[in-house]
């Protein structure tokens, strides 16, 4: 085996790193609200600690949000009883996304792009298989990336007892703008 | 020499196929998040335990209204319901100035007594960042009676109707279902009836509550008086009920041999006992209205 093969190897792979590592993009900021739109109240909060990956080459995406992080809400007690009796946060500390953009296209070129992004939306510790429409916007190097969708209570075993039922809404709406740059 | 480029090669091969072997998981690619400090809370239902006050404080810019009654003892039998012919009641609200500093005002039907309190929780449990493994609370509280003179003949100061409670609440909630609390107290009398009781009376306060659902709890207490400050006949209070959460609304159902619903009366001047069905049952309703709303910043 002669050494100039193992110059190669050692070379190609160490472009292979390269590459994937600028493929990557990872959020610098981000805004999470969702809505409930109950008969008698309207409930409303917000977080800013989305955290999320995208492979500009794979076209995967990763994202994850404490939700302890949610601010807002109707009442303080409102806020301890989203984390204690619904979202059982202690227990499942996490909303996830995670899966693939089905779109084969290059979102890394400069432009606007409307993409469906394919993956499994965890919340409350259970998983569902999600195709969740965004917008994506590439301009000067970052990418932003907002998106508006649902997510049924009932899906993610999150009962509501019924004299609260008018209050709570069974479809919440998620609104989500976040702005990537290259990791 | 042939060493080198073997070297470099495994090497990048091995940091290559590490990458690539994550990136099927981005999720994991993601880490661990920022370590943030994450405070304890709902330890308790509400900010009382029955009597006592738990760690807990009032949200701020939340008013806390409180309507609790006593009933008579069960021991009274048929005749007057097992007590529910006979009410001591108290009116209060709450309110919180801060998440830490709780103001409160109440009325109770026993002795006629207008009461005041003052919170301050200075110190709060949390893991993370920052971890402490504790709450501690401080409740100071004035009561004074408004009785007419049992001698309105004899100079009676106004400073005889008054009562003072300094209270040191130190409570752990050791998981999602158990959180436990002492309270070391000192209630002071102005006025005492006999030279052979003490003005200042010191007792120590321990209380419990076990979660059984989401919305539903069992809490108890009990205040141990040290020896030889109150006469023959004074009891320590001994308390068991449930919390039932109905979102702004907590409703605690219990059973206690105390008649009064503050301080100076359920620690000092508590004569039934649980032996012979000395036993009163009562509520505390809290409902909690939102003054100053949280904002989204």
């Amino acid at each position: 085996m002669s050494m100039k093969y193992l110059w190669l190897i050692g070379l190609i792979s160490f472009g292979f790193y390269g590459a994937l590592q600028a493929q990557l993009y990872e959020v610098k900021e981000a805004t999470v609200n969702f809505r409930s739109d109950a008969p008698l109240e309207l409930i409303e909060a917000k977080s800013d600690a989305l955290r999320g990956l995208i492979d500009g080459e794979k076209r995967t995406f990763a994202f994850s949000l404490p939700v302890t992080a949610f601010e807002g809400f109707n009442s303080p007690l409102q806020r301890v009883h989203f984390n204690e009796n619904y979202m059982e946060s202690k227990q499942y500390p996490n909303a996830t996304f995670a899966g693939k953009i089905i779109e084969r296209i290059d979102f890394t070129k400069t432009g606007r792009y409307v993409i469906r992004a394919k993956g499994q939306l965890k919340v409350h510790g259970i998983e569902r298989e999600r195709i969740i429409r965004s917008e994506l916007e590439m301009k000067n190097g970052s990418l932003h990336v907002s998106s508006i969708f649902t997510i049924l209570l009932a899906e993610h075993d999150i009962s509501i007892p019924k004299i609260v039922h008018q209050k709570i809404a069974e479809e919440i709406e998620v609104r989500i703008q976040a702005t990537f740059v290259p990791k | 020499m042939a060493k080198t480029p073997l070297l470099l090669t495994a090497l990048s091969l091995l940091l290559c196929f590490s990458l690539m072997a994550q990136e099927d998981d981005l999720l994991s690619l993601l880490g661990e998040e920022e370590e943030t400090t994450e405070y304890a809370n709902a330890s308790f239902k509400t900010n009382r335990v029955i009597n006592l006050h738990s760690l807990e404080s009032t949200s701020a810019g939340v008013l806390d209204v409180k309507i609790s009654h006593r009933f008579g003892t069960l021991n009274r039998g048929a005749y007057e319901l097992f007590g529910l012919d006979n009410a001591s009641i108290r009116i209060g609200t709450d309110y919180g100035i801060t998440d830490q500093m709780t103001i409160g005002l109440g009325r109770s039907s026993y002795q006629k007594t207008f009461d005041g309190f003052v919170k301050y929780k200075f110190l709060r449990q949390s893991k993370g960042k920052k971890v402490m493994p504790v709450t501690a609370a401080f409740l100071a509280t004035t009561a004074v009676q408004s009785m007419k003179w049992q001698n309105p003949d004899r100079e009676n100061y106004f400073s005889s109707r008054m009562y003072y409670t300094f209270q040191l609440i130190l409570g752990r909630k050791f998981n999602e279902n158990f959180s436990l609390q002492v309270s070391p107290t000192i209630v002071h009398r102005n006025l005492v009836k006999t030279a052979n009781e003490a003005h200042d009376v010191y007792a120590l306060a321990a209380a419990g509550r076990i979660k059984l659902t989401k919305r539903v709890a069992i809490n108890a207490e009990y205040i141990y008086v040290l020896p030889d400050q109150l006469l023959p006949g004074f009891r320590n209070s001994l308390s068991i009920g449930f919390d039932i959460e109905t979102g702004g609304h907590v409703f605690q159902l219990h059973f206690t041999n105390s008649t009064s619903m503050i301080e100076p009366g359920f620690i000092t001047e508590t004569v039934e006992t649980w032996g012979n069905g000395g036993i009163h049952f009562g509520f505390n309703v809290s409902r909690v209205f939102t003054v100053v709303r949280p904002g989204i910043q």
